[in-house]
């Protein structure tokens, strides 16, 4: 969509127009759902955590300025409820049964597994890294862009994509010696 | 064993095709969330100020026995009174495609109250647990629920259910700011108000007074329950009036690291949560350090132009204490008290607290011992003084904890001063680390016993730094309370590079106090000055006769520490005085004494060495002619454009036209050698609030 009529919506839904706003769902839920499910792996996760910022898009849409791209600030919105919603799942995780398991909905289903795997260690990593990598690598976005949406600087992100190149190498180095 | 690397992994795995059944859920929770938003600041806007003055009194009653939390609304327009029964009506889903309502702005109105309208403060019942650090010393009296006040108007609504199971999820309000939530307040000199917010209203802890300055309908953090002691910016004095300034000097730099936060997350900061000395702070000048160990710092003073206002200068007055080589670090005893509360599970929160402690670690001597006291609903002795040695062990202790349960503050600070004591290390350091998102809501019942026995303990050398952890629930000024009275540094940590800076970096500052209850004076010439104003510190300020009783109690500085004061002066003769000559008053511009003339006025510091109970003075004029050294150039212009963005956020009642692209260029052109970055860090941060401020 263009950026005129996508402002021109944004400015509606703004100003409380229902109409605009369910417009505005339907154009990014496609968009917020494979971001979700990037992160999280898991489709039912992935709903949820898309349904949360559906939700949370309705009361903070007259948060965003038209200066920043709309696509960078629901990345950012999106990003929130995921961590949100982890650390909901967290809480219950306390007193209810260990983690579900992987689950095997990709398109081919090795690669859900292997995703699984890889988020994992991106966590592992360390904070930011997997949100890094997914709006690097995943949506393609530049450094300058991801350091915007994750509020630290375009050489924090080039630092991560490099020490989680460096990481898997060792990995992958690992791997194929066959330790 | 794979072929493709990860990042093609990554952009090549397809998810599933969303489940149109799930998309049309959303959709469907999102359109009622949006109608509920909406239809509520309609709502909102229709009764008139007598209507609600009216059913106020009425309300009040009936509000008074809801055991639910209380939140403020917006402002005297913006109310909406109803008993919570009927307040679920609008939460039902029931969006039609209609008409778009009128557009209404839903979050922050400036709010005009009719001068006729002598509005009487309305407290609500706080139903929350009383929040444990409102001492009495820096704060007005609470009010009983049912005195009406003259100065402000609060109105109080009952929050809805669903929003809180909403907020549940969203521990981080990160971007979930709710229109109707806001707290506000209406300043009853009827300047149009820009609201700022909290969720939890507490009395006199949140009267929050917009300034005229900041009417222009900027959107603020309406965030929830993140605390600020309310000030007003430092007003314009004329030296014939009152010639002494006096306040405290101010290590902290909590205030700066929660501003970057906020504007990280695309809001600009509430007023209150920018104090600009702490912004200032925050950087790291190199005003010169004194050659001998005998004086712990020497005052530097620079005179230069305003950048804000022609005609007025502005006058830094650095100090900056000298370091410590590693080797002469004293013997540290360190106990963390950390809060393991449920309130900090939470990647930002016990996690990098954890991660933080382990930083700090590598800055200690093997000698040196840590120790760890939890609290959470019971407090508890995780790890009985360790030498830092025996690292592993004390890194296990701290892996191994785990967030939950409720929390109870003061018993874990007692656990901890007691073990702080037994493992004193005389002459050394002895300090209490406590890390927490503030939550101290349990188990306390007497606020000022806790603050006595915090300056009773610093009585006897130990002493106490607050960290600040989280969002959403941080009480800054619990932090700075307990800190002041700990003899400590209140700082907060949003990232791990934060957590570097304040634990490992400046560990040798922050732990090692080498002059405490330091004190500024300045008396200004009122034959060459007429104007003067004090950037910042205003939660600072001292009495003039405070400054030489030693009694009083003031700021610390660690090793290595800066601190900078700037004030903004208006020579006399200046066509940028702001305030007009008395009629009456004599002029004793002709009393004063020989040889001043070349002075704008005269320094003072006071302060007292770590261990010593009386105050040493320092003293030094401030020449006319001072100008800025070409080696502190870049420093003074880096603190002005600190000072002035701070200024802007506060709403830049003094700073006229300065624009935040002002403060980008002045910024850029003092970067300096930047080693860390931060000043950088500082350029991209007023880039994010140009943003936040938007269209």
């Amino acid at each position: 969509m263009d950026d005129q009529p996508l402002s021109g919506l944004i400015r509606r839904a703004q100003g409380g127009d229902g109409t605009a706003f369910a417009e505005l769902v339907d154009l990014h839920y496609d968009t917020i759902y494979r971001f979700a499910w990037k992160w999280c792996g898991h489709r039912a996760n992935a709903e949820d955590i898309a349904q949360q910022s559906c939700i949370k898009l309705a009361g903070s849409l007259v948060q965003f300025r038209m200066q920043a791209t709309f696509t960078s600030w629901l990345y950012q919105l999106v990003i929130s409820c995921a961590r949100d919603w982890q650390r909901a799942q967290q809480r219950h995780e306390h007193d209810a049964l260990p983690e579900n398991e992987p689950p095997a909905d990709a398109a081919r289903p090795e690669d859900s597994i292997y995703l699984a795997q890889l988020l994992e260690q991106l966590d592992e990593l360390g904070e930011g890294m997997k949100e890094t990598a997914l709006l690097v690598h995943a949506e393609g976005l530049s450094h300058a862009e991801a350091g915007r949406i994750l509020g630290v600087s375009e050489s924090t992100i080039s630092w991560r994509v490099h020490v989680m190149r460096r990481h898997m190498n060792t990995r992958e180095a690992l791997i194929s010696g066959g330790v | 064993m794979r072929a493709q690397s990860f990042e093609y992994q990554l952009r090549h795995t397809i998810p599933p095709a969303p489940d149109p059944e799930a998309r049309l859920k959303a959709r469907r929770a999102a359109l009622a969330e949006f109608e509920r938003v909406h239809v509520r600041s309609i709502e909102a806007a229709r009764p008139s100020l007598g209507e609600w003055l009216r059913s106020l009194q009425f309300n009040r009653v009936a509000l008074s026995g809801v055991a639910t939390a209380c939140v403020l609304v917006i402002g005297a327009s913006l109310v909406w009174l109803m008993p919570a029964s009927e307040r679920t009506i609008p939460l039902q889903v029931r969006f039609i495609e209609r008409e778009p309502p009128p557009a209404i702005e839903p979050v922050l109105q400036p709010v005009e109250v009719p001068p006729s309208v002598g509005p009487p403060e309305v407290q609500a019942p706080d139903l929350q647990p009383e929040p444990l650090f409102a001492f009495a010393t820096t704060l007005p009296p609470p009010l009983p629920a049912d005195i009406p006040a003259a100065e402000e108007v609060v109105v109080v609504e009952t929050a809805r259910i669903r929003q809180q199971q909403v907020e549940m999820h969203s521990p981080t309000p990160v971007l979930a700011v709710e229109s109707d939530e806001s707290s506000g307040a209406v300043r009853s000199d009827l300047e149009a108000v820009t609201i700022t917010g909290a969720r939890v209203a507490h009395r006199g802890l949140l009267s929050r007074k917009a300034s005229a300055g900041q009417a222009s309908g900027i959107q603020r953090s309406a965030e929830g329950r993140d605390k600020f002691q309310h000030f007003e910016t430092n007003p314009v004095k004329r030296v014939a009036d009152a010639p002494v300034s006096t306040f405290s000097v101010d290590v902290d730099t909590a205030s700066y690291s929660f501003v970057r936060r906020q504007l990280n997350d695309g809001v600009l900061p509430q007023v209150d949560a920018v104090r600009v000395e702490e912004m200032i702070n925050y950087f790291d000048y190199a005003w010169p350090v004194p050659e001998s160990r005998q004086q712990p710092f020497k005052p530097t003073v620079t005179v230069s132009d305003s950048p804000w206002s022609k005609g007025k200068k502005l006058i830094h007055i650095g100090i900056k204490g000298y370091a410590l080589p590693a080797r002469q670090q004293p013997d540290v005893n360190l106990v963390l008290l950390l809060d393991v509360s449920g309130s900090m599970d939470s990647p930002d929160k016990l996690p990098l607290a954890q991660q933080s402690v382990a930083l700090l670690l590598d800055s200690l001597k093997p000698t040196d011992t840590v120790a760890i006291v939890v609290y959470a609903g019971a407090a508890g002795e995780v790890l009985s003084p360790t030498p830092v040695r025996n690292k592993e062990k004390i890194l296990q202790a701290l892996n191994a904890l785990q967030p939950g349960g409720s929390t109870a503050g003061a018993e874990g600070i007692r656990l901890a001063y007691e073990l702080a004591e037994r493992s004193f290390r005389k002459g050394g350091v002895n300090r209490i680390l406590l890390a927490t998102d503030g939550d101290f809501n349990v188990g306390i019942t007497d606020q000022n016993e806790l603050k006595g026995y915090v300056e009773r303990q610093r009585a006897k050398g130990i002493f106490l730094s607050v960290l600040g952890f989280g969002q959403g629930n941080y009480r800054d000024e619990m932090a700075q309370t307990l800190a002041q009275n700990g003899n400590g540094v209140a700082a907060y940590i949003d990232t791990l590079k934060e957590a570097k800076k304040v634990l490992v970096q400046q560990a040798t500052g922050s732990m090692f106090t080498i002059a405490k209850d330091v004190k500024l004076q300045v008396e200004f010439n009122p034959t060459t000055v007429a104007e003067y104003r004090l950037v910042g510190y205003e939660t600072r300020a001292l009495n003039r006769e405070d400054f030489n009783n030693d009694k009083v109690d003031a700021g610390d500085v660690g090793a290595g520490h800066t601190v900078t004061a700037i004030y903004e002066i208006t020579p006399v003769g200046s066509e940028a005085k702001l305030i007009d000559e008395s009629r009456y008053a004599g002029r004793e511009n002709a009393a004063a004494p020989r040889g001043t003339a070349n002075e704008y006025g005269f320094l003072k510091i006071r302060y007292k060495l770590p261990n010593g109970f009386r105050s040493q003075l320092l003293e030094q004029p401030i020449l006319r002619e001072a100008g800025v050294p070409a080696s502190l150039e870049q420093d003074v212009e880096f603190s002005t454009a600190v000072a002035g963005f701070a200024q802007i956020l506060r709403g830049g009642k003094y700073t006229g036209g300065l624009d935040f692209e002002d403060v980008i260029e002045q910024a850029r052109d003092a970067l300096g050698a930047d080693p860390n970055g931060y000043r950088a860090e500082f350029v991209q941060l007023v880039h994010e609030a140009q943003k936040a401020r938007g269209m």
